[in-house]
């Protein structure tokens, strides 16, 4: 007994030690070079290192060299068995407001190990609500426009399903 | 001789300080071998914007860009091929085409009866042969109920709704460009894609500027005189080198008055003048 309990607490140290003593902004910087590879760049004001989460903010979104987009908030968490990427106030540059929504209040992209190949979505915007699974496997999409509004410039792309508006493309 | 502490919890305390320590020592050896320390800074554009406006006072003297319209030649086998289905992402084209009565699936870059798949758009797709760009519209089957449609039909459908208005005149020394038609432009940025397409050039890795690779016969932009292969240096004076400096005119497209473009073809730089009005 008295040795599961000294294994417990030796987990839960080391659990604890690995998110803390976590490089979390060199993760960031590598994750920022991945993109770069895509030709998206991110370009932050402040950077803040928490204990199980990294917050930026006031990001700046280029793709091709283009300011596309501004996050106010950005927060990427992990409890290793959970991880989750949280925006707030995403705001698409005024050009490409013909195109997609421009306003975005939330949006969660959650990741856990019980599902270990799929990403849920969840957002809130100018568009309505909208929830959606990415499939990792599969390498697809699928978005769900729950309580759809104000998107006309949307509806090229998106087909009519059962509960409203979806979403779907692969990757 | 008494001890402070218990030994068994000494010990244990030193085990957890290993423990954080061999995690430490884990975690710095993953920063030094793989994670940079630096993240990837985004450089604005500098010397892209120019320092003056030339102000022209006397009449543009200069003859007009020779603007030799080559009539372009439809082989007859061209007529054959059918474009029955498109699939346009950002990174692949796939055309479906039927050609004596046998559907094929090609994409960027095959060949059909010597013709080459060269892009796409909403509902056309372009192929090359011999230097030479044709354009085959998507068939809309109009015989009955079924319609062969796009991977990305509304998008056909809703933009074929809105009709381009204004013209561009040609005044002898300059063109005139119907400012409606750059509102149309500037608030339809898919209707551009559909008359003209632009290719990058680069040096390695670096983006040294834009290319025009087809140009849609019979649309503004080929009144414009511009040509395929023409290279884009600059836009009213500002130098087209990036994404950011051609989405800079793009965006200020509606407040112009004037337009400038310096092409260059072949090994001629040429300067186009339009008014806007």
């Amino acid at each position: 007994m008295q040795m599961v309990k000294k294994s417990g607490i030796a987990l839960i140290v080391a659990w604890f030690a690995i998110l803390v003593l976590m490089p979390k902004q060199e993760f960031y910087y590598k994750l920022e070079e991945s993109l770069a590879k895509h030709e998206i760049e991110l370009n932050e004001e402040k950077i803040d290192e928490g204990f199980f989460s990294l917050g930026l903010h006031q990001v700046t979104v280029y793709f091709k060299g283009i300011p596309v987009a501004t996050i106010e908030e950005m927060d990427l968490s992990t409890l290793l068995f959970y991880s989750s990427l949280e925006l707030e106030g995403l705001h698409v540059d005024d050009s490409l407001k013909r195109m997609v929504p421009q306003e975005t209040q939330k949006a969660l992209l959650s990741h856990t190990i019980f599902s270990p190949l799929t990403v849920s979505v969840d957002a809130e915007g100018s568009f309505g609500g909208m929830t959606g699974v990415i499939d990792l496997h599969a390498r697809k999409v699928h978005l769900d426009f729950n309580e759809s509004k104000n998107i006309e410039m949307l509806k090229p792309q998106l087909k009519k399903g059962e509960k409203g508006w979806v979403y779907e493309t692969s990757f | 001789m008494k001890h402070l502490f218990k030994p068994e919890v000494v010990k244990g305390l030193w085990s957890l300080l290993i423990l954080l320590l061999v995690i430490k020592m884990a975690w710095f050896a993953v920063e030094v071998l793989w994670l940079p320390t630096i993240g990837v800074e985004h450089s604005e554009d500098k010397g892209a914007k120019a320092l003056y406006y030339r102000v022209k006072l006397s009449p543009n003297e200069a003859a007009p860009p020779a603007t030799t319209k080559k009539p372009v030649q439809i082989a007859g086998s061209i007529k054959d091929i059918k474009l029955l289905a498109i699939y346009n992402a950002s990174d692949v084209t796939v055309v479906t085409v039927e050609y004596k009565r046998k559907t094929k699936v090609l994409a960027k870059g095959e060949e059909i009866n010597g013709f080459v798949l060269e892009g796409a758009g909403s509902n056309y797709a372009t192929f090359s042969k011999n230097a030479k760009t044709y354009q085959v519209n998507l068939l809309i089957s109009t015989k009955g109920k079924e319609s062969i449609k796009s991977a990305q039909p509304s998008t056909a459908s809703a933009s074929s709704e809105n009709k381009v208005e204004g013209e561009v005149i040609d005044a002898g020394d300059h063109k005139i460009v119907d400012r409606s038609l750059l509102d149309h432009y500037a608030k339809n940025m898919d209707d551009i894609y559909k008359n003209i397409g632009i290719k990058e050039i680069k040096k390695g890795k670096d983006l040294e500027g834009f290319s025009i690779s087809f140009i849609r016969r019979g649309s503004p932009f080929a009144k414009l005189g511009i040509q395929r292969g023409d290279v884009i240096k600059a836009i009213n004076g500002q130098k087209i080198d990036s994404y950011n400096a051609a989405f800079d005119v793009y965006k200020n497209i509606s407040n112009i008055d004037n337009l400038t473009l310096v092409i260059q073809r072949g090994k001629e730089e040429m300067e186009l003048e339009y008014e806007v009005n």
